[in-house]
């Protein structure tokens, strides 16, 4: 093997699959995918360093699943080439989450206590680490497969704590140096524009943001309450965008009040992106809306969070049932009013964060679900009562969920003092004149690249998408900085980005077998008093211990986690984790296909009990147990690390069974006498082999089942039938012992099942891509079962080793050599003699009318310059299908021609 | 039907590649065959033309079976894709001419389908038998050559 991988004359496509195969015998066109690597094969040097700090473990395949191995690591000892390889797999939380961050990445640092360097992982993502880990709706929780188990992961309450535990010591950031002399001007500070802020001012541009407000943060700053999300937590995360060199100008409105206009920007500053937000409440269009004591939330909040003093009743009544409306609620309610919330869908349609319903709720809220007022009531201009009627949901509307309509006369009054509108938002478009405005009056932007009609102006956002969420403002910002440095560079906007990752549902993890459940934490809350009385933070973070429990709970779906851990070892700089697939085209007169076979998949016959004992092993994890490389160093030990006193191994399984495979899988027979001969000599345990027949059939075999029947082992002839794991963990093999003529049973420690060979599950896809036919037993069909055994139906391609048929080293190496003769003599011969099944026209009947043109599956036909159909004679295969299809019989297939065909029909028949 | 002796003859297209190699394997296994099956071997289903099953059938033919490969695994790729269209209209065209459509069937078998190739061909010969003997009036002045 090593020799192959060194050859000059052999280059190997290692972590690669073929793709694509078109042509014909010496003229093939291959498209190879070669799957990234992550590591660069040219600057490897197989050292191993990079293995020493990878966080993730999972089961080895080479060593069966008995060890475990990195997500970076070296397929086994004698890997051809010797290089290290990532295993990276797309993940549902990374997949899902808007800001697309490495999440598993930062739980698996969590959970090795190495909590700076999860914050420095997120950072690298975003600088909203503390603010994300408390406000984030985290779609990604829906997706996390630990719910397949028992319940997500507590992504969020995650990120919250590598910010609590690691920021407050983290060093401050150093500027960064500007790399590029453009500008780039940003409207609004929240999280939309100051993740565009903090992605461009890394990448080396100048930034400045304007904020129309005193302070910066968005909606952030003066939407949500401090109960959710403390000052400081916010203040400290712009501090640290600031500290980069983003310059924030707070009270500068654009477009009003004096401020510089959208096109003074446009002339300043070589891009601008707008992330105005949506700040403007819609209007509740009832009777009395006018009265005091009518207030609007984003105003409510806004004056709450400015520590203005806001003046509110006893009885307040919230309408609306977003994020800002509970907000609205929690925060009356810690002013000491009495508070209830309408809302005119149920509860499941609530747009708000589910969990933020339930506090209100805790916390003494009353809800009116499927209500909406249709007036409010005053006396000497003092509101007195708000009048509601009764609602129940109909059909679907635009957005999916059912449009509620009014129940007649159901009218209710709600004795109320203030009513706190929060029925909607959108952005305030007026002082940015020239851009363009949805029929949603949303500003109009690319989704995918967030630009908008006008030339070098960006948007994203609330402003785009109407009221969302901070991490969906935070993807929009990281998009637009990604558009708008491609705009200043000339790059294309699109090409070679993803817009589109994975859906979770198509992403395919395996739940390892017996996984152990495992609780979700959930974090300890302010006492209930505090929480009703003050605006002090009501979720109060995980422990240290919280954070590593819950962090050991993920089930690293996509292996390598993207910590870096490894790039920071590597002192060859050969690991990049930004590979991406590549596609190679070649050129080749020949292929050999060697892609081997599939080992019988025991838990297909439940009676062999496989997976229900450690104890019970397939021939291959035997193989494995007794390898100077394997999990016990070599030694046969039973998973209790006792040496076995008994065991039994069964042949056959999977093999010459009605149901399982019909065929004899060739090799078991022999690879069981090695076993059985292996735990004689190393162990002295009693082994009893099961065996149908005994199937020597190479040279030197039968001489070597002499030696074993001398070791002293127990043959009995007959199929083992049942394997059956005693309470006490003993292990009982029945079978009918057909020389006795009647059932025996042993009991043992250890059961080695002889498990056959079959076809890859992938045979299928294989056999399409090159043109093989299959036989009945899954295997790739060669030309004649006796005298062309590695050849194959389609010129030019051969088989080599157990692709065609089950068989042991020497005799896959025999084919092998054989395959490679056949194709050398090919090549070498320079020219192939094809059948002389072709077709043939005969220009004085054909018309031109091209119907064979467009019937030959190989576009060998063409019509000359005589308007005359023409067969290229290296491309036709002969199939006649032209014939079949010319309307004047001007084309002959050799050797099938009409009249030979009609000879043999009249022959037959008479 | 069955009953007065009637032995249907059956001209059977076979792809060289797969329903020839079925037919082949089906004897190698020794599998009980129908005698009525008369094969001729063609290298892709899709140069059965309609010349040829419309020769059968005037030659004394009482049934022609088409076998090719499974859709997806024609050895020329998509030669049976022609063929599959070929065929319906073909028996629209035989109950213009007052010919049961039911005499001529199109079936795939690959070169492992040792017991299809049996059954379908088994079945056929007796769908054949039920309908009875081919009578064309004009069959001995017809000819398409
Ligand atoms: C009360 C409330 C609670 C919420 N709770 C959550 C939550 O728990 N979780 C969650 O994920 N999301 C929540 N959201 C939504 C989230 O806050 C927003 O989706 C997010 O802040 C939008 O970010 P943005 O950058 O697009 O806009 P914003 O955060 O609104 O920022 C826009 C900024 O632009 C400024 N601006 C506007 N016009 C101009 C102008 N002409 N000149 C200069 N500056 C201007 C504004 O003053 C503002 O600072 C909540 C929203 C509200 C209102
Ligand atoms: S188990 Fe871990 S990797 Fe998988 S989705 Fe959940 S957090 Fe992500
Ligand atoms: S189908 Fe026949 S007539 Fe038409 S171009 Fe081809 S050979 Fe000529
Ligand atoms: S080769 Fe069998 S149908 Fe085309």
């Amino acid at each position: 093997m090593m020799d192959a991988g060194r050859h000059p004359n052999i280059e190997l496509l290692s972590y690669s699959a073929v793709v694509d195969v078109q042509g014909y015998v010496g003229n093939f066109q291959v498209r190879v995918k070669k799957k990234p690597r992550y590591i660069d094969l040219t600057k490897c040097t197989g050292c191993g360093e990079c293995v020493k700090e990878c966080p993730v473990e999972v089961d080895s395949e080479f060593e069966v699943g008995l060890t475990k191995r990195k997500a970076i690591y070296r397929p086994f000892a004698q890997a051809i080439p010797p290089a290290f390889v990532i295993d990276k797999r797309p993940s549902p939380c990374k997949s899902t989450c808007p800001a697309h961050i490495p999440v598993q990445g930062y739980i698996a640092l969590i959970g090795q206590g190495k909590y700076d360097k999860a914050l420095a992982l997120i950072r690298e993502t975003t600088a909203f680490v503390g603010t994300l880990g408390r406000v984030c709706h985290h779609p990604c929780e829906l997706e996390c497969k630990r719910k397949d188990v028992e319940a997500p992961l507590a992504i969020c309450a995650l990120k919250r704590f590598a910010y609590d535990v690691a920021a407050p010591t983290a060093p401050p950031p150093a500027p960064v140096e500007r790399v590029y002399g453009e500008k780039v001007a940003i409207v609004g500070t929240g999280p939309a524009g100051l993740s565009a802020a903090y992605d461009l001012v890394r990448m080396g541009y100048g930034v400045t943001v304007y904020e129309a407000l005193p302070v910066a943060g968005g909606m952030l700053a003066v939407g949500i309450p401090a109960y959710r999300l403390p000052k400081d937590v916010l203040q400290q995360e712009i501090d640290y965008i600031k500290a980069l060199g983003v310059e924030i100008k707070l009270n500068t409105p654009i477009g009003r009040d004096g401020g510089p206009t959208l096109e003074d920007l446009r002339r300043d500053y070589d891009a601008v992106f707008l992330a105005v937000g949506a700040h403007r409440s819609r209007q509740l269009n009832v009777p009395g809306e006018d009265l005091p004591g009518v207030l609007h939330s984003t105003d409510f909040l806004r004056a709450l969070n400015l520590g203005q003093e806001v003046k509110i009743g006893k009885r307040v009544a919230v309408i609306g049932g977003g994020n800002a409306a509970i907000d609205a609620a929690r925060s009356a309610l810690r002013l000491g009013s009495q508070v209830t919330i309408v809302y005119r869908r149920s509860r499941a349609e609530m747009p708000a964060i589910p969990a933020e319903v339930d506090a209100a709720e805790e916390e003494g809220i009353a809800f009116h679900f499927l209500a909406t007022p249709v007036r409010i009531l005053g006396e000497n201009g003092r509101m007195t009562a708000m009048e509601c009627i009764r609602m129940e949901l109909g059909a679907p509307d635009e957005s999916g969920r059912r449009r509620p309509v009014p129940v007649p006369s159901s009218e209710f009054t709600l004795e109320v003092d203030t009513v706190i509108v929060s029925i909607g938002q959108q952005p305030d478009l007026a002082p940015l004149a020239g851009v363009e405005a949805t029929g949603w009056g949303t500003l109009t932007a690319d989704p995918d690249t967030m630009a908008t009609p006008v030339e070098g102006v960006f948007a994203g956002g609330d402003a785009v998408t109407g009221p969302a969420s901070a991490v969906w403002a935070v993807a929009a910002g990281k998009r637009a900085a990604e558009s708008i440095h491609r705009y200043l560079r000339g790059l294309d906007l699109r090409q070679g980005r993803v817009f589109e990752w994975p859906k979770a549902a198509d992403i395919q993890v395996e739940i390892p077998a017996g996984i152990e459940k495992a609780a979700r934490r959930e974090m300890a809350a302010l006492p209930m008093a505090e929480r009703k009385s003050t605006f002090k933070e009501v979720e109060l973070g995980f422990t240290e211990e919280e954070a590593r429990a819950e962090a050991a709970r993920c089930l690293s779906c996509a292996v390598c986690s993207e910590c870096q851990e490894c790039v920071k070892l590597c002192e060859a700089k050969a690991i990049d984790h930004n590979m991406r697939e590549e596609f190679v085209d070649l050129e080749v007169g020949t292929i050999i296909v060697a892609t081997g076979f599939a080992d019988f998949d025991p838990t297909r016959l439940p009676q062999y009990s496989y997976g229900r004992s450690p104890n019970i092993l397939t021939g291959m994890e035997f193989e494995r147990l007794t390898s100077a490389g394997g999990p016990t160093g070599g030694e046969i030990l039973t998973a209790e690390g006792k040496v076995p006193e008994r065991v039994a191994i069964i042949h056959c399984v999977g093999s010459r069974d009605v149901n399982a495979n019909r065929h004899c899988s060739r090799v078991c027979c022999m690879y069981a006498l090695k076993h059985a001969h292996l735990v004689r000599e190393m162990t002295g345990a009693e082994v009893y082999e099961f065996y149908m027949d005994m199937r020597t059939f190479g040279k030197g075999y039968e001489e070597f089942y002499e030696r074993v029947q001398e070791d002293g082992v127990i043959f009995v002839r007959g199929r083992g039938t049942e394997v059956r794991v005693r309470e006490d963990g003993k292990l009982v093999v029945r079978a009918e012992d057909t020389n006795l003529g009647r059932p025996v049973s042993a009991t043992v420690d250890m059961v080695i099942l002889g498990t056959g060979m079959e076809a890859r599950p992938d045979a299928d896809q294989v056999a399409r891509l090159f043109g093989l036919g299959r036989t009945a037993d899954g295997f790739f069909a060669e030309a004649h079962p006796k005298l062309r055994p590695v050849e194959t139906n389609t010129e030019g391609v051969f088989l080599a080793g157990t692709c065609q048929g089950p068989r042991d080293v020497p005799d896959t190496v025999a084919h092998a050599s054989a395959a490679a003769a056949q194709a050398l003599a090919l090549m070498s011969k320079g020219v192939v003699t094809i059948s002389p099944t072709v077709s043939h026209v005969l220009t004085r009947f054909c018309t031109g009318c091209g119907k064979c043109v467009l019937a030959c599956p190989y576009n060998a036909i063409s019509l000359n310059g005589d308007g005359k159909a023409e067969v290229n004679a290296a491309l036709c295969k002969g199939c006649g299908t032209c014939a079949a299809a010319c309307p004047s019989d001007a084309i002959v297939p050799l050797h099938f021609t009409d009249d030979q065909l009609v000879a043999q029909i009249v022959g037959v028949l008479q | 039907m069955s009953g007065d002796g009637f032995e249907p003859r059956i001209v059977a297209f076979l792809c060289n590649w797969c329903s020839y190699a079925g037919a082949d394997t089906a004897g190698v296994s020794r599998l009980e065959l129908p005698p009525n099956i008369l094969p001729v071997r063609v290298m892709c289903s899709g140069r059965v033309s309609a010349e040829m099953v419309l020769k059968a059938l005037l030659s004394g033919a009482d049934g022609v079976l088409v076998l090719g490969c499974h859709i997806g695994d024609c050895h020329y790729g998509s030669g049976n894709h022609r063929t599959v269209k070929r065929i319906p209209l073909l028996r629209r065209l035989m109950t213009y001419m007052g010919i049961e459509p039911d005499r001529l069937r199109l079936d795939w078998v690959s070169g492992a389908e040792a017991g299809h190739f049996a059954k379908i061909t088994t079945e056929f010969v007796e769908a054949v038998r039920a309908l009875g003997p081919l009578s064309l009036p004009l069959r001995e002045d017809l000819d398409t050559g």
